[in-house]
């Protein structure tokens, strides 16, 4: 798989929690190619199928397992409109205001009875000139920063109403030692993962009916996950996100090495699925770390262990540096050793991989 | 030479090169060789003789450099450890992209030099203590990450030393606007470009000048070498004039025309000076508006107080957000300038 080239693709999609609708058309005919059959949900979720290619040997139904993935992001959105045409932003999901003075912004306007159109905005800053000693010691809030877009009030007016979306930009940028930086690698790099796996599965036989699904609606609680999880039903789950990679400021033990795939561990965690999953890494020489979570993942998993009558699942985390800002930073060369772990834990799920699960 | 082109080459100050060597050509194109010098400051300055000797002698300065980064050191993880050149507020640069290190074009044996990518990032928000969310990071808290495994590779890749600038490119915004970064003062370098074809009246030198976003350095050189009659700094200028700021504390509107100061924090415009410009302004129909706001300050001061003393005048671009990776100005603004500094020099 072309890593860079989906990632490029990917940071130029827009998809705030609640409105996937555009991310989630540009992904279906992505895993088309690879699955049996796709299709978008109500709540836009992407279920993608991909049947069984070897008969179970005592003849039990195929284990269905689901593979999730967020495709939306955390973004703003119009809250107002000043009498000079600035826009004044509400929030999608937890955005860090530190990060928004003087960023390039895309503002999704839906005039009315005309086509939507796709604006480039400015938020502003105040230049260093004109700020007091006072100002440079508190960071912008959100509630004090707003959206130029370049055009007279009037304009904007015809344009934009309240509740159109903001998404921030952030293109794809190579940096050295196969390292990209981005916007939206939470999580759309873990459904890079998730097309990885799937492209290295053309080539091998499993037992399990296996559900890709980039869910929608993460970073608002899961929500796409729960119902998607409700509607599959899967006997198992695992569930991709990214997770804080080290950084100069990182506090000891809260981050991960940039350069693996981690496990969680954690009482929401099927700790024999874990384990399972941890002799698939050793198997195939695949490098992992290990994380811990007391309790709520913050990640699909949380929604999609408690569908129904409950899922087994596991957690797969993507290390990333910078989490939910525009320039989030991972290694590719792990974006693809998640796919290889993922595929060969699929591919290694025999029958009767539940017979030890509770003992 | 388009704006775009100007804007596009690097040149933090101290480090002017690329700016400096493609207007030292294009003045040399426009005005043959011996008419056009590179002093000892690293200045560029480009002689025209004016049509009436008893005219006064005219400096035009606009400056080449532009804000920027530049590397001191790297963390034992391979994270650059970098200082602003110039005025730059910190917090602009949390989750940006710069470009470390100049793109050199290929030239006679010397292959071509790329800038490596480099991003800005800080602390997820999941992991900000109360007190983090409260901090403004200094940037001795920021870090330009190229992807380096660690210190080694880090500074074998980036020098201490190595100029680095915000990573935008040239784009049209909103209406009859541009998003760029380094429009301050690029912008004033596009209309002095252009000025070089002008009828001046009297003996005009047209100074790209080094250094102005580290205390106008560059200017003190030329100005002392030409002690001319009248002094124009063609300056791209803080507009702070949207969202909803006071009006008392908007500097100047952009899309109303050059502002023309009376005053700013470095000098005191020649009053006769500042009142012909105004008039002419205005016999000329050019969009114009005065700069509201004394605030700021530029090559005006300087020039103003070298030697026995010049009389001066500013007239800028307003320009939104300057000093940051996102500036916004007028194309109109930028025509503006142009056309009000050619009438003032042709009459």
């Amino acid at each position: 798989m072309d890593i860079f080239k989906y990632l490029e693709g990917m940071a130029v999609q827009h998809g705030p929690s609640g409105a996937e609708g555009e991310v989630s058309q540009w992904l279906k005919p992505q895993f088309e190619a690879l699955c049996d059959e796709v299709t978008i949900d109500a709540l836009y979720n992407v279920v993608a199928v991909k049947k069984a290619t070897r008969k179970t040997s005592d003849g039990s139904p195929a284990p269905r397992v689901m593979i999730a993935a967020h495709q939306d992001e955390i973004a703003l959105m119009v809250s107002d409109i000043l009498p000079d045409g600035t826009l004044r932003m509400g929030q999608v999901g937890g955005v860090d205001p530190r990060i928004l003075p003087a960023a390039t912004v895309t503002v999704h306007a839906k005039p009315d009875g005309k086509e939507p159109q796709k604006l480039l905005g400015v938020i502003g800053s105040t230049p260093p000139h004109l700020l007091s000693a006072a100002d440079r010691q508190s960071n912008y809030t959100r509630e004090a920063l707003f959206v130029d877009l370049g055009l007279p009030v009037g304009e904007v007016k015809a344009l934009v109403s309240i509740g159109d979306s903001i998404t921030l930009q952030g293109p794809a940028t190579k940096l050295l030692n196969d390292r990209v930086a981005s916007k939206t690698m939470d999580d759309r790099a873990c459904i890079g993962c998730l097309l990885d796996a799937a492209e290295r599965l053309q080539k091998m036989s499993h037992i399990c009916d296996i559900y890709f699904v980039a869910t929608s609606q993460e970073e608002v609680g899961s929500k796409g996950a729960m119902t998607a999880a409700y509607a599959i039903n899967p006997d198992l789950a695992v569930a991709l996100d990214v997770g804080h990679a080290i950084i100069p400021q990182s506090r000891p033990d809260t981050c991960l090495p940039l350069d693996a795939p981690a496990l969680t561990y954690g009482p929401f965690i099927q700790h024999k699925l874990l384990d399972n999953m941890k002799n698939v890494a050793k198997n195939h020489a695949i490098k992992i770390n290990t994380e811990f979570a007391a309790s709520s993942t913050y990640t699909d998993a949380d929604n999609i262990i408690i569908a129904r009558t409950g899922i087994p699942t596991v957690l797969i985390s993507l290390p990333l540096k910078y989490m939910h800002t525009t320039v989030e930073t991972l290694d590719t060369k792990v974006l693809s050793e998640c796919g290889r772990l993922l595929a060969h834990f699929i591919v290694d799920l025999e029958e009767g991989w539940d017979k030890e699960l509770w003992n | 030479m388009e704006l775009k082109q100007l804007c596009e080459l690097q040149g933090i100050s101290g480090r002017e090169e690329l700016v400096r060597a493609a207007i030292y050509d294009h003045c040399k194109n426009a005005l043959g060789d011996e008419n056009v010098m590179i002093d000892s400051m690293g200045n560029v300055i480009a002689h025209k003789a004016g049509r009436d000797k008893s005219a006064p002698h005219v400096m035009l300065s606009a400056h080449m450099d532009e804000v920027g980064l530049m590397v001191i050191s790297a963390t034992d993880d391979g994270h650059l450890r970098v200082r602003a050149v110039g005025g730059i507020d910190s917090r602009v640069l949390v989750s940006k992209r710069v470009k470390v290190g100049y793109a050199i074009p290929a030239k006679d044996d010397k292959p071509e030099v790329k800038p490596l990518n480099g991003v800005i990032g800080a602390m997820a928000i999941h992991l900000q203590t109360a007190e983090d969310r409260k901090t403004v990071l200094p940037i001795s808290q920021l870090f330009v990450d190229i992807g380096a495994k660690d210190k080694d590779e880090a500074l074998s890749k980036a020098p201490a030393g190595t100029p680095i600038t915000f990573d935008t490119a040239l784009t049209p915004f909103g209406q009859d606007k541009i998003l760029a970064r380094a429009l301050d003062d690029r912008v004033g370098c596009y209309n002095m470009l252009r000025l070089l074809d002008a009828d001046v009246k009297g003996d005009t030198d047209f100074v790209f000048t080094c250094q102005e976003e580290v205390g106008c350095r560059g200017a003190i050189g030329a100005t002392y070498r030409l002690m001319p009659d009248i002094g124009i700094a063609l300056e791209g200028t803080t507009a702070n004039d949207t969202g909803d700021m006071p009006d008392a504390q908007k500097v100047c509107t952009v899309g109303s025309g050059v502002a023309i100061s009376f005053m700013d924090n470095a000098s005191i415009a020649n009053p006769e000076l500042f009142a012909s410009m105004m008039k002419l302004a205005k016999d000329e129909g050019i969009t114009h508006q005065v700069k509201m706001s004394v605030s700021g300050g530029n090559e005006g001061g300087v020039i103003q107080r070298t030697g026995s003393g010049v009389k001066t005048c500013v007239l800028s671009v307003p320009c939104r957000y300057i000093h940051s990776p996102s500036t916004v100005c007028s194309a109109n603004d930028i025509e503006a300038q142009y056309q009000l500094t050619k009438a003032f020099l042709e009459k």
